[in-house]
């Protein structure tokens, strides 16, 4: 017998001990699609909340350059505020994802207010003499400082500052790197802090490290492959080019040769035309490819686009003889993309499916939640399938096995949507059709007030 | 007459290639993708064989393979619009590779060069 498990424990902080509760969240923010300093929020909620480790605030600085900057604090700005949380907190019902949700729409309206206290702060990593908190950064230490005002070793502004004599620097290390600081305290209940506080602390922080470590490695891969694929684009803008440049030449030079004449005449004009034309229509591809390239991605609402894509003439025409079946509820999560770009994806992968389907059968659109992170958009046809040796160079630049195609369309839809942080999948079984599933990245749809 | 077979799936430039071939004195024969390379070959001799690489279905490196897996005595040109098959070791296999130009000049010299 199997048993399968998700790895999103949600009952877990009810019987673990509160080490594992702790490990579980920072370790599961990790799946989320935010940004890090958005995931890092969770691991500082996780260390602050009450049923965690416990401690009263929580600071985060960052690595920036050759500078370490003050980005984030949390917890409460007075005892009396401190008293409020907590007692919100120990209601049954409340838990990490309530807290974090709660901290993070702090974050989004700017309302964390001792976040704006540590934001100037920015100390040199490359100094001859450095002062916590940048010291343990680069000493990759973990830093327990009991007497922080008569210590010289504590930077004196940073001291004003927290206002607090005891308190704990665990460097975000991964390998032989840092990326950052989180600091911890107990400013509120004044409760001393322990070994076990310090280990805990310390191996949130070799996670976090690690996390941001891979994040910024993600980050580094999908910059080279955009580096690839301007190179691989100035290869396909050649190709499109020669090609009808190779006929236009060809065919011109048979009439200024005085080798084409009456008939032949009149048809090597035509085709130098259309040779012009495909130009003309090239150019013209390739000016929207980059217009819709050059965005950044937002969280947008994908059915009215996916109707509009639907609307659209040429699809329109071309689906006269086949059933297009939209499936995908009314009210969707909000997906991450460039509105344009995905319109375009949308539209050369219906397009795809519409050409690979005979008359008579079915082109299956259908939307759907994964999960809490992710939506998936497939589009199914009845076409012939592609072959299995083909299936392996769908993605390739220009491979197309289309008579009219560019072979970009799939390509493009591969780029845009792993620019935002999807994936999209091919599936194919010739005799019975072919699915592709764009696996995108989503959100709940914010309440508009 | 030296016999050419020439692969390219672009219609309109096949029916350039035929034309000014055949003016320089040669029979060509023009098939748009690599299986009707592969048929025709199995059926009628010829001198020399064109081949463009970007064609869908089999692409022209796995033409070049499977002719040279049958026989090694036909040279081979391979005329594309990309310089960067160039690096592609399976292309080195063919007698020479010469770039798609508005100009047919050094493609006829190339021909005249291997057949005569």
């Amino acid at each position: 017998m199997i048993q399968r498990h998700s790895f999103f424990f949600t009952d877990l902080q009810r019987e673990a001990s509160r080490e594992l509760s702790l490990l579980s969240i920072v370790a599961q923010s990790f799946f989320q699609p935010f940004s890090i300093v958005d995931n890092l929020l969770v691991i500082l909620t996780a260390l602050t909340s009450g049923a965690g480790i416990g401690f009263n605030r929580a600071m985060l600085f960052l690595k920036k350059d050759d500078r370490l900057k003050g980005e984030m604090w949390l917890g409460p700005q007075s005892a009396e505020e401190a008293a409020t949380i907590w007692e919100v907190l120990s209601h049954p019902g409340i838990g990490y994802i309530e807290i974090i949700e709660h901290n993070r729409s702090l974050v989004a309206r700017n309302a964390d207010t001792l976040s704006r206290r540590i934001r100037d702060l920015s100390y040199s990593l490359e100094a001859a003499v450095l002062s916590v908190p940048a010291l343990p950064v680069r000493d990759k230490h973990i830093y327990h400082v009991r007497e922080a005002g008569s210590d010289p070793l504590v930077d004196e502004k940073f001291h004003a500052i927290i206002d607090v004599d005891e308190f704990l620097c665990v460097p975000l290390v991964a390998g032989d790197t840092s990326f950052g600081v989180i600091i911890l305290d107990n400013a509120i209940t004044g409760n001393s802090i322990g070994l076990r506080e310090v280990e805990l602390a310390g191996l949130c922080g070799l996670i976090a490290g690690n996390y941001i470590h891979s994040a910024e490695l993600h980050q580094k891969i999908i910059d080279m492959e955009r580096m690839a694929a301007l190179g691989e684009m100035a290869a396909f803008i050649t190709h499109q080019l020669r090609n009808p440049l190779t006929v236009i030449g060809g065919f011109a030079d048979q009439i200024l040769n005085g080798r084409a004449s009456g008939n032949k005449r009149e048809r090597n004009l035509g085709i130098i035309r259309d040779e012009i034309r495909r130009l003309e229509d090239f150019v013209e591809k390739i000016a929207r490819h980059f217009k819709t390239r050059s965005k950044e991605p937002e969280y947008f609402d994908l059915r009215p686009l996916v109707e509009d894509v639907l609307r659209n003439p040429a699809i329109a025409d071309k689906s006269a003889a086949i059933r297009l079946v939209l499936k995908m509820p009314k009210e969707t999560p909000e997906v991450l993309g460039i509105p344009a770009a995905m319109a375009e994806v949308v539209r050369n992968i219906v397009d795809n499916a519409l050409d690979a389907t005979p008359p008579g059968g079915e082109v299956v659109i259908r939307g759907a939640r994964r999960n809490t992170s992710w939506f998936v958009l497939s589009v199914k046809d009845s076409g012939a399938g592609i072959p299995s040796r083909d299936l392996d160079r769908m993605f390739t630049p220009f491979f197309t096995t289309k008579e009219k195609g560019m072979g970009l369309g799939l390509l493009f839809a591969k780029r845009m949507v792993e620019a935002s942080g999807g994936r999209v999948e091919i599936q194919s079984r010739q005799g019975k059709g072919t699915l592709i599933r764009l696996i995108l990245k989503c959100r709940e749809k914010e309440e508009t007030s | 007459m030296k016999r050419i077979l020439l692969v390219d799936d672009e219609k309109s430039l096949g029916l350039l290639y035929e034309e000014e071939l055949t003016k320089e004195g040669y029979a060509v024969k023009v098939v748009h993708d690599a299986e009707s390379a592969l048929k025709i070959l199995d059926r009628q001799a010829f001198d020399l064989i064109i081949t463009d690489i970007r064609m869908p279905g089999k692409d022209g490196v796995e033409l070049i393979t499977e002719i040279l897996g049958r026989r090694r005595d036909i040279p081979i040109i391979i005329n594309t619009a990309y310089q960067s098959y160039k690096d592609d070791f399976m292309t080195w296999a063919a007698d020479a590779y010469v770039v798609k130009s508005a100009s047919l000049d050094e493609l006829l010299k190339t021909i005249r060069d291997l057949i005569g």
